[in-house]
């Protein structure tokens, strides 16, 4: 025992590699965007043109930059549902199936005709109340039976998508036109804040959502437990919190998240403001959710900024297909590549090897933090021997 | 004497020398101090000490698995240095772990095969297995080689971890405390197994803090405390008492004077009975089981009043840990009674018997006591969160009253820290207890559960902690008091219990008992033997 504050005692550092969380997650995504471009020249075509027109799309003008804006608005929710999760130590994977069910909540209000106003909040609340409600079987299966939430949201996921597509073309479909459901009528719709972009209210639906979650999970008692919970679950016990309630009710803030992002897409997307059959446009907002909590960290206000990243990236795709001529997959590209290049921090964890040859690299271009000066500098071989002194140790211990 | 002339005696008698050998951990500690310690071929050498003497980091750094600070491993072919734990075996130095490292999905086979070069080729099984035949017709360690160790006992998987080590043709076997997983029958037979490997011309070397053991089965004792060598002797040649005394020694010189005083204290307070309280904790035939769901408390009865201190001695691992947890509401007991101010705490949450007036300092702070990540200000609330005092309207946290608070608690405990917003992983471990012990008494309990207050701190910050207790004693609250440290016990406590295998052996003032009694009632003698 006595071993081990050697390790944990020093660790004044932020993150891994012993960057700041946001230089991090900024290079991360400075990485994506490289790989892009090298993948681009590969295949034939001008990645400084493609570039140009990603961002000049995403972020040149007000009208680009609405529309970023309202690609992030799901994203932003559903990176949510994931961080929350995170934070009470769990993987739910599940925003994806979450979201289909909310969606279809708020399109199957418009079987009733309720009055402007009353139309929006009963969809929204609805949408979060079944998003909530399809999370917490996973998670009451977790808590009363020790299922893997990881393996029962992905199941959900499954049972959600086919459910889903049963309902839009079978109850929920438009007469006229079968191929998708019934439009959300003018008394549900979320109104738009531009003409000829898709940004509507939805968006700041969604900070607004975000904000609640930053000071329930940091400023509140629920909150302090959950994250004590998602640390340190021995120690929680200890403090005299039930982790069940923790993780019943980050699943349950979660499933709202995911939720609202399919009821605010619903609501707040001309020209049809309904679902089409094979949910094309649902498909992957939640999986992309994740993306997106990593990069921002796993904190609300983290994800804004993400979110609004990626929304710029899946916005600006279609200017880059239209202008470059690279195909809008190129974006999937840029985002795939992120995710990996997130993960680089926790396998610098994993393989103490690599760990010790990046702490090299990065000391041999910027000047060694009195922080981490656990290794004698100048000295070659110790922070080799005492990789391997650490990771023997931990296999002792 | 020269390292030269070293080298020649080692040629003559030893198999392996340690010289001068020291180990400072990188946050200071001073684990092993200055050993001079040889290995002869064919003798079992027993190496005995309380927890923390020392014993696993020496044959640690025997084994390579840590490099020493200072001095260094002569063998009769001249100085060694081992960077890896695969130099050292393949020098001819085996370690098994108290804690196995074997892979329970595969079997015995693969788990041997898996230190070697392609280990899952068909050639290396097969190769392997006929060499483990081999060596189990030898050895007598019969274990099934194609079951996965996981469906094995405990028993079978040490023979699979000495199998092992025995297969890379090793000169010489270190295991750490591996009675302790043993059932007394299984003893038996490895001490059988380790005197045939002795005749086989083999060194062992058996780390215990079992007297019984180490005198049954070894030529010599080599004693170690505080991480100094305080004896090297012939095993014939001494009695278990002696042992016993080398074991637990005097008073470190440094705390001599404080324990004295504390103990006079204490003494003077817990022979005027008037001054002891009223029964606070009430315990009645407790029985816990531990995580492997062998009984690790039997049948436990006792009080604890205010204004004493209550000391629980013994070897860890004989139930201490999974009584304190019970009590604290993280284990459930098997049948019995605990009541606090005749209230039932059995079965309860933590939170609701914190409610009842209970202060809990864990054993283990990293794994209980506090969550590392969060900040101080954060770790100075948990388990009392949820207080008015902290957390108000719709549970938003009173951030300015937590931090308020943590002001006091850093400037009443001394625990020094960049500020309230310091994780509490930046701490070093006294600050750490400091801040545990610190938040618990805070609560104004009515009693205080403190398992291992001290363990690991520096002496200043140890008999800080020790006052603490003291004062509260004072104070007329009641202390549950378990450490390891015999020390500590004699000095804080008004009675002392001493727990050998889920019983108390003997309950009694500390006057009653002298060093060496207690030394041995805590290896397992019965009470007339010890007396």
């Amino acid at each position: 025992m006595r071993h081990r504050r050697a390790q944990t005692a020093p660790a004044r550092r932020r993150t891994l590699t012993g960057l700041s969380p946001v230089l991090e997650s900024a290079l991360a995504g400075l990485l994506g965007l490289l790989v892009g471009v090298v993948v681009m020249a590969i295949y034939g075509y001008n990645p400084w043109a493609a570039i140009v027109a990603l961002f000049s799309g995403a972020y040149g003008n007000a009208a680009g930059f609405a529309n970023a804006l309202a690609k992030a608005t799901p994203l932003l929710l559903t990176a949510l549902t994931f961080a929350i999760c995170v934070r009470a130590g769990m993987f739910n994977i599940g925003a994806e199936g979450q979201l289909f069910m909310g969606t279809l909540a708020a399109v199957a209000v418009s079987l009733v005709t309720l009055p402007p106003g009353i139309g929006q909040i009963a969809r929204l609340v609805l949408a979060m109340v079944v998003g909530a409600l399809w999370s917490l079987v996973p998670a009451l299966l977790k808590v009363t039976r020790g299922v893997s939430e990881v393996i029962s949201t992905i199941m959900f996921n499954w049972i959600a998508r086919w459910l889903a597509l049963y309902l839009v073309l079978n109850i929920l479909f438009d007469p006229l036109r079968a191929e998708k459901t019934i439009s959300i009528p003018m008394s549900g719709r979320l109104p738009l804040l531009m003409g000829k972009t898709t940004l509507s209210v939805g968006f700041f639906v969604a900070i607004a959502f975000a904000l609640v979650v930053y000071f329930v999970v940091w400023h509140t008692v629920v909150g302090y437990e959950i994250r004590a919970a998602g640390l340190n679950p021995t120690a929680a016990k200890y403090g005299g919190i039930n982790s069940r309630r923790t993780m019943l009710l980050s699943f349950t803030l979660g499933g709202m998240a995911a939720g609202l992002a399919g009821a605010c897409y619903v609501m707040g997307t001309p020209p049809t403001y309904s679902v089409f059959a094979g949910l094309p446009e649902l498909t992957n907002l939640g999986f992309d959710g994740m993306a997106v909590a990593m990069v921002g960290r796993n904190h609300p206000i983290g994800i804004i900024f993400s979110a609004i990243f990626f929304g710029g990236l899946n916005a600006g795709g279609r200017a880059m297909q239209l202008r470059a001529g690279v195909p809008l997959d190129m974006v999937r590209v840029v985002n795939g590549t992120i995710v990996l290049a997130m993960a680089i921090p926790e396998l610098i964890r994993i393989l103490p090897m690599v760990k010790s040859g990046v702490r090299r690299m990065i000391s041999s271009v910027r000047p060694r933090r009195g922080a981490d000066s656990g290794d004698t500098p100048g000295d070659p071989d110790s922070s080799t021997s005492r990789g391997d002194a650490t990771q023997e140790k931990e296999r002792g211990a | 004497m020269s390292i030269r002339e070293d080298v020649k005696a080692t040629r003559a008698e030893y198999f392996l020398c340690a010289r001068g050998i020291t180990k400072v951990y990188g946050d200071g500690t001073l684990a092993v101090d200055d050993v001079t310690l040889d290995v002869r071929p064919g003798e079992i050498l027993g190496m005995l000490g309380e927890n923390g003497a020392g014993k696993t980091t020496l044959t640690k750094m025997l084994s390579g698995l840590l490099p020493p600070t200072r001095g260094q491993v002569l063998s009769p072919r001249g100085i060694v240095r081992f960077a890896s734990p695969r130099e050292a075996l393949d020098f001819g130095i085996g370690m098994v772990h108290q804690h196995f490292a074997l892979v329970g999905t595969f079997t015995a086979a693969e788990n041997v095969a898996l230190g070697h070069e392609h280990p899952f080729s068909r050639v290396r099984l097969e190769q392997t297995r006929s060499q483990l035949e081999k060596l189990i017709e030898e050895s007598g360690l019969h274990v099934p080689l194609d079951v996965p160790v996981e469906k094995l006992a405990v028993g079978e998987q040490q023979r699979v971890e000495i199998l092992k080590v025995l297969s890379r043709n090793v000169s010489l076997l270190i295991l750490d405390e591996p009675t302790s997983v043993l059932t007394p029958v299984e003893v038996d037979v490895l001490f059988a197994l380790l005197r045939r490997l002795r005749d086989a011309g083999k060194s062992i070397i058996l780390i215990t803090h079992k007297l019984r053991e180490v005198s049954s089965v070894t030529e010599r004792i080599v004693v170690l405390r505080r991480g100094r060598l305080v004896g090297d002797v012939t095993t014939r040649s001494v009695t278990r008492d002696q042992l016993a005394q080398l074991m637990v020694g005097e008073t470190a010189a440094q705390t001599v004077g404080a324990a004295i005083e504390l103990a006079e204290e204490t003494q003077l307070l817990g022979q005027d009975e008037e001054r002891t309280g009223p029964g606070i904790l009430h315990v009645t035939e407790l029985t816990v089981k531990g995580d492997t769901r062998e009984v690790a408390v039997r049948d436990l009865s006792f009080d604890v009043h205010g204004g004493e201190v209550f000391g629980i001695a013994g070897v860890e691992g004989n139930g201490q840990s999974e009584l304190v947890e019970s009590l604290g509401g993280l284990r459930p007991a098997v049948h019995g009674r605990a009541t606090i101010r005749g209230v039932d705490i059995l079965g309860k949450d933590p939170r609701q018997i914190y409610q009842l007036g209970v202060a809990h300092v864990p054993e283990d702070r990293w794994k209980l006591g506090l969550v590392l990540p969060f900040t101080l200000a954060e770790n100075a609330i948990l388990g009392i969160q949820r207080w008015k005092e902290f957390c108000g309207f719709l549970g938003f946290l009173r951030k300015r009253r937590i931090t308020a608070h943590v002001r006091q608690l850093m400037d009443r405990f001394g625990i020094q820290a960049t500020g309230p917003n310091a994780p509490a992983k930046s701490l070093s471990g006294g600050n750490q207890q400091k801040l545990i012990v610190g938040r618990e008494l805070a609560k104004d309990p009515a009693i205080i559960i403190a398992a291992q207050p001290t363990r690991g701190l520096d002496i200043g910050a140890a008999q800080y902690i020790r006052e603490l207790l003291v004062e509260m004693r004072r104070k007329g609250r009641a202390i549950l008091l378990v450490s390891a440290d015999l020390d500590e016990i004699l000095a804080l406590s008004d009675r002392i219990a001493i727990m050998y295998e889920g019983r108390f052996v003997a309950i009694g003032r500390p006057s009653e008992f002298d060093r060496a009694r207690i030394g041995l009632l805590m290896g397992g003698a019965s009470v007339k033997e010890a007396a």
